[in-house]
């Protein structure tokens, strides 16, 4: 099996941050979704007209946000991207959003169902 | 600076990062650690609210690096090209694969870093590091604005020592500044009431109250119960105290936090410094130790410019009685030096009427002494006019002194001119008697020679007077000289050195004096003894 999505320990510490304020919690997830799901929107234009610089900013937000909610996999997947957007080269850039697409879209079920998880406990 | 239970004393923080999950994750970090945060989106939202003049202060900034429209390196660089804002500590959010640029951050003056993966006990220790540093900028900071401003008000105390105004404009000013009050007033007692005497900010409206209100001491007023007590008091807000009665100063002015210290005489409120506040916030002990340091200085000035004063009153009374000079010699630093006694070539004149006696037993005793008046009169504007030193009148007696004690080089023909003008002046005046049959004529005798000047009298009722051969002398050529007549030594004949015409009468025998003397009349016409030989003579009368 893979890696998961969240990485629980990861979590937690965002969690205990809050100092355990679920409420809050929920909010900053919020808060990364909507973020995340525009930084892929500002990664599929980029891509979409090349424009490989363009991808530097939306993927370097997206790892360090990821990275906070515990999202290693998708954290790690932005630093390649950003790194590589800062050299100039991306092979194929279309394919490289779409697995940060992929990815994200894994970490937003992965977090929903925690949630749905967790209030309906 | 840290409080005992471990918690740094509370911050407010500038958030700058475009990532909104990031921003709120930090704001409730913050938050939680007791610090207030505000946030912004970049780096040009950052240095708006920054020099948003009206917003309270940023104590520590949290900068993203790489954000839109203005990334972490250009705020950096803004903000170390800001006089106003390079002192603010930055702590850089990075992640832990960026080394690179934290160094770059560094070296462009932030003064810390945090990784993005923030552990709340690093914030804190980070946060409570930079502002400890910022608290301490500030302290100096104030301390060098607090000397600058006390430097500032005894300057313009020394420059402008006699305006009250002026220089309590001064203090408030700089009261207000430092205190971070809005208005500052200076009330000073006059009669039973203070008075505005000096204000700074606030808004005209206000201070147009405050100046046509004069307060009294009582409860109602804050000016009135440091008045009172004599000690100084803040009221934190106007509108919770239940002994303050707000007025319409109050209500357009729109202050609400007070305080007020005592400007003291002597243990005796003189006046009141009062500064405002138009929020709810209390002024702190420090404010407080600077206003009273202010107040302080308000009652220097304030005893300097009674004491100017005084002295000015006690000087223009005086010189009433005496003459300019002698006036100013009693007030003067080295006037007690020459007033207990001094040796100076001096010249002497004096002045009496012929025919006066006479006169004085034949008119009306009014008539008398409104002669004796415009006579004075004429003659003290002459003395004063060629600087005389006028030592007494004396009926129809007038003794005046040159070259003491203020030095004039040219003191013997300065004699002899005003000896001139009095005979011109005299005829004027003595015309009308001519008419009515008194022939009133004016002798004048003038000497050179040295005397010793200084306090003469006892004490109670001391003049300034001078005793010397050459006084006498003066006196003597008064007595000897024929109505309308000057009559000059040998001495201040070779002094005038032919400025002022005079022509030798011989010599002639005076009373006192053993051997007969050469005596000089002044605006006579024709030539007498050269003043060549008169100088000679004079060394040899000398020797």
């Amino acid at each position: 099996m893979t890696d998961p999505a969240i990485d629980p320990a990861a979590f937690a510490r965002l969690v205990e941050m809050t100092g355990g304020e679920l409420d809050f919690v929920d909010e900053l997830v919020d808060t990364y979704l909507e973020d995340g799901a525009a930084q892929v929107t500002a990664l599929r234009a980029a891509a979409a007209t090349g424009d490989i610089e363009g991808l530097v900013r939306p993927a370097h937000s997206l790892k360090s946000s990821s990275l906070n909610v515990g999202a290693l996999g998708l954290g790690e997947l932005g630093r390649q991207l950003e790194e590589a957007a800062r050299t100039g080269a991306v092979p194929r850039p279309a394919d490289w959003v779409e697995r940060v697409a992929a990815g994200f879209d894994d970490v937003q079920r992965e977090l929903l169902d925690q949630r749905a998880r967790r209030t309906s406990d | 600076m840290a409080p005992p239970d471990g918690r740094t004393e509370p911050g407010r923080i500038l958030v700058v990062d475009d990532t909104a999950f990031n921003r709120q994750l930090l704001a409730r970090l913050l938050k939680g650690l007791g610090h207030e945060p505000v946030e912004a989106g970049d780096g040009r939202a950052a240095l708006e609210r920054l020099r948003q003049a009206d917003a309270p202060p940023i104590d520590v900034i949290l900068l993203d690096i790489l954000m839109p429209v203005m990334d972490g390196y250009e705020t950096l660089a803004a903000l170390a090209a800001d006089p106003a804002l390079r002192h603010l500590p930055v702590i850089v959010i990075t992640g832990v694969d960026e080394l690179d640029s934290v160094v770059r951050c560094l070296e462009m003056g932030a003064a810390d870093y945090l990784p993005k993966s923030v552990d709340p006990a690093i914030l804190q220790a980070r946060i409570a590091s930079s502002l400890a540093r910022k608290r301490l900028h500030d302290a100096e900071r104030e301390a060098v604005e607090r000397q600058a401003a006390t430097n500032e008000v005894l300057a313009i105390m020394s420059r402008s020592a006699f305006d009250r105004e002026v220089v309590l404009g001064a203090i408030v000013r700089a009261a207000v500044r430092l205190c971070r009050a809005d208005y500052g007033v200076a009330y000073i007692l006059d009669g039973d009431a203070f008075r505005v005497v000096a204000s700074a900010g606030g808004n005209p409206e206000l201070d147009t109250w405050e100046r046509d209100h004069p307060i009294r001491p009582g409860r109602d007023t804050l000016v009135g119960r440091v008045a009172l007590i004599g000690a100084p008091l803040g009221v934190d807000d106007v509108l919770a105290d239940p002994d303050y009665a707000p007025t319409e100063g109050t209500r357009a002015g729109g202050y609400r936090t007070l305080l007020g210290v005592p400007i003291q005489q002597d243990g005796t409120v003189s006046g009141v410094l009062a500064l405002t506040r138009n929020e709810v916030r209390g002024f702190t002990a420090a404010d407080r130790a600077l206003a009273v340091g202010f107040g302080e200085q308000a009652a220097i000035a304030v005893a300097n410019v009674r004491l100017l004063e005084t002295i000015e009153r006690q000087r223009s009374q005086l010189a009433r009685f005496l003459s300019p000079q002698v006036a100013n010699l009693v007030s003067s630093a080295e006037g007690e030096a020459l007033l207990a006694g001094h040796r100076r070539e001096i010249t002497a004149m004096f002045c009496d009427l012929r025919n006066f006696t006479t006169f004085s037993e034949t008119a009306e005793p009014e008539e008398v002494l409104g002669f004796l008046r415009r006579y004075h009169a004429t003659v003290g504007g002459l003395v004063v006019e060629h600087e005389g030193t006028l030592e007494h009148f004396a009926g129809d007696g007038i003794m005046v002194f040159f070259n003491d004690p203020s030095l004039q080089a040219d003191h013997a023909a300065r004699a002899a001119r005003m000896a001139l003008a009095i005979r011109e002046r005299f005829i004027e005046i003595s015309e009308d008697w001519r008419r009515r049959g008194h022939v009133l004529q004016v002798g004048i005798g003038i000497a050179t020679g040295y005397a010793t000047m200084g306090r003469i009298g006892f004490e109670g009722r001391y003049d300034y007077g001078g005793v010397g051969n050459a006084i006498i002398l003066a006196s003597r050529l008064s007595s000897e000289a024929a109505a309308g007549e000057i009559l000059i030594a040998q001495r201040t004949y070779a002094a005038i050195d032919g400025q002022v015409p005079a022509l030798s009468v011989g010599d002639r025998k005076l009373k006192g004096f053993s051997r007969p003397m050469p005596v000089y009349s002044v605006g006579a016409d024709g030539a007498g003894a050269s003043a060549d030989e008169a100088r000679e003579l004079a060394v040899e009368e000398a020797s």
